[in-house]
C-alpha cells in the first residue's frame, strides 16, 4: 500500500514536472526571438522523430493496400513510358529528334513518405521522412500522381517540414483544360478534396467536368499534373469567375509522395534578379 | 516557528537573488545564482511535488522581476527540484530519509554539502546557459560561462546553506 502510494507520487511528480517544463518553454518561446526559433526547430525535430516511430508501426499494417496502390501506379507509369518511347522512336525515325538526352523535364524527383500530417487547422502542415541528405531542398514542390500536396518549408538532416496545400496561405498556378486560362488555385478551407480556381476571365468558356492541371508557370511544380475536375462557378466583382474544383488527391488518405525540385531554379532566380537590377538602374 | 523562519529567510534570499540579477552583472561570462541551493535546502519532509511548485514560483518571480527572458529561470530551476531528493540520496545516503533529518553543513560536513550544492548548481547552469544561448553561442563561450558561474554561485551558495540550515532557523546548535 505504501509502495503503491510512492509510485503514484512519483508518477504525479513526473507529470507535474513535464507540465511545468512545457509551461517554461512556452514562456521562453514568446519572450525571445532566438529562443523562439530554437524551440520551434527542436519541436519539429522531436515531432518528426516521434511520428516517424509511430509511422513505422502503422505502415506495417497497411502494407497490403499500399502495395496494391503502388502496383496500379506502376502499371500506369509503364504504359505512359511505353507511349513516350514510341513517340520518341517515331520522332527519331522522322529525323525530328537526333539526341534523346535533349528530353529533360527540368525537375529532380525524390520519393518520400509522409510521417505526420495535420488536417484540422487553417494552416496545415506535413513532415516527410526525407531531408537534405536525401536531396530535398527548401521551396520544393510535393506531389503525387493524383495532384499536389504542398511545399517544403524547412529541411533537416533526415526529415522535412512542409506547408500543406490545405493551408489558407498557399496558392498554386493552375490551368483550366488543356490550353485554357491560368489562375491561382487555393484550398476551399473546408473539405479535404475541395479547392477554388480564381481569377478566370469571364470571356473564357469552360464546361463543368473539365480537368484542371498545373500550369508550370511557378518554379515549384512541373506542368501538366492533373489536379482535379472543375465544378460550378460564380462571378466575383462582375469581372472574373471563381470555379469550384474537386481535387483528385484527397488529403484524407495520403502516404507516398514525390518531392520535385526545379533544377534551373537558381538560374531563373539569377535572371530575375538581373532583370530587377537593370530595371532599378 | 521553524517553518516560518525558513519561509522568511527563503523570501529574503529570493529578494537577494532578484537584486543580484538586476544590479550585479559582473560580466557576460558570470551568472550568479543562489536559487539551486535554495531549492536543495528545502526541508526533506516536503517531497518532490511541493518542491516543484516552490521552484516554479521562485523561478517565475525572478524572471518577472529581473529584465531577463521570461521562463528561463523556471526552465532551469524546476529540474533541480525534480532531482533534489535524488541528489540528496546519492550524496548523503538513504539514512537521512530514515532519520527524517534535514541537510546542513554542521550535520553532513562541508565536503558532502559542497558536492550536493555543486551538482544542483551544475544542473541549473547547464540548462540555463544552453537555453539562454539557444544554440547560437560557441562551446568555448558556454564552457567558460559555466565554469565561472559555477565557481561564483558555489561560494555564495555556501552562505545560503548557512542561512537556511535547520540549526540556524530553529535557533539551536549542536
Amino acid at each position: 500500500m505504501v509502495d503503491e502510494r510512492k509510485i503514484w507520487a512519483k508518477v504525479i511528480g513526473t507529470v507535474i514536472f513535464i507540465l511545468m517544463e512545457i509551461a517554461a518553454l512556452s514562456m521562453l518561446k514568446h519572450s525571445g526571438s532566438l529562443q523562439d526559433i530554437w524551440i520551434t526547430k527542436a519541436s519539429h525535430r522531436v515531432m518528426a522523430w516521434v511520428w516517424g516511430g509511430f509511422d513505422s508501426v502503422g505502415h506495417y499494417f497497411s502494407l497490403k493496400t499500399e502495395n496494391e496502390n503502388l502496383a496500379r501506379e506502376n502499371a500506369m507509369l509503364t504504359e505512359a513510358l511505353r507511349r513516350s518511347q514510341d513517340r520518341v522512336q517515331t520522332a527519331m525515325e522522322n529525323g525530328l529528334l537526333t539526341d534523346t538526352t535533349l528530353i529533360f523535364s527540368g525537375y529532380e524527383h525524390v520519393p518520400a513518405s509522409i510521417v505526420k500530417i495535420s488536417r484540422n487547422k487553417q494552416h496545415n502542415y506535413f513532415i516527410l521522412n526525407k531531408g537534405y541528405e536525401d536531396g530535398v531542398r527548401p521551396q520544393s514542390g510535393v506531389i503525387t500522381s493524383s495532384g499536389i500536396v504542398g511545399i517544403v518549408d524547412a529541411v533537416d538532416k533526415h526529415y522535412s517540414y512542409g506547408m500543406s496545400f490545405m493551408n489558407t496561405g498557399i496558392s498554386i498556378s493552375a490551368r483550366l483544360g488543356n490550353e485554357g486560362a491560368v489562375g491561382p488555385l487555393t484550398w476551399d478551407g473546408i473539405t479535404m478534396d475541395g479547392a477554388v480556381l480564381k481569377e478566370i476571365p469571364l470571356q473564357y468558356k469552360y464546361s463543368p467536368g473539365d480537368t484542371v492541371w498545373t500550369s508550370g508557370n511557378s518554379m515549384l511544380f512541373p506542368p501538366d499534373i492533373p489536379l482535379g475536375i472543375a465544378g460550378s462557378s460564380k462571378v466575383v466583382n462582375g469581372a472574373v469567375n471563381e470555379i469550384e474544383v474537386e481535387l483528385f488527391q484527397s488529403f484524407a488518405a495520403l502516404r507516398y509522395v514525390t518531392v520535385v525540385s526545379n533544377s534551373g531554379r537558381e538560374e531563373i532566380m539569377y535572371l530575375e534578379n538581373l532583370e530587377e537590377g537593370q530595371g532599378e538602374e | 516557528m521553524k517553518q516560518t523562519r525558513f519561509l522568511i529567510n527563503f523570501l529574503l534570499l529570493l529578494i537577494v537573488q532578484i537584486c543580484i540579477a538586476n544590479f550585479f552583472r559582473l560580466s557576460q561570462y558570470v551568472m550568479i545564482s543562489i536559487l539551486p541551493a535554495m531549492i536543495l535546502l528545502i526541508p526533506i519532509k516536503h517531497g518532490t511535488i511541493p518542491a516543484l511548485f516552490i521552484a516554479f514560483v521562485t523561478g517565475l518571480a525572478v524572471d518577472l522581476l529581473s529584465d531577463g527572458l521570461l521562463g528561463l529561470n523556471v526552465l532551469a530551476l524546476v529540474p533541480v527540484a525534480f532531482c533534489r531528493l535524488g541528489i540528496i540520496r546519492l550524496i548523503f545516503g538513504d539514512e537521512i530519509f530514515a532519520r527524517k533529518e534535514d541537510i546542513s553543513v554542521p550535520r553532513q560536513g562541508i565536503w558532502k554539502m559542497s558536492v550536493a550544492i555543486i551538482m544542483a548548481i551544475a544542473l541549473f547552469l547547464i540548462i540555463y546557459i544552453w537555453a539562454d544561448g539557444a544554440g547560437t553561442r560557441p562551446l568555448w563561450f558556454s564552457g567558460i560561462r559555466f565554469a565561472a558561474s559555477l565557481a561564483s554561485s558555489y561560494i555564495l551558495s555556501l552562505f545560503v546553506a548557512s542561512i537556511l540550515a535547520p540549526e540556524r532557523t530553529s535557533g539551536s546548535r549542536r
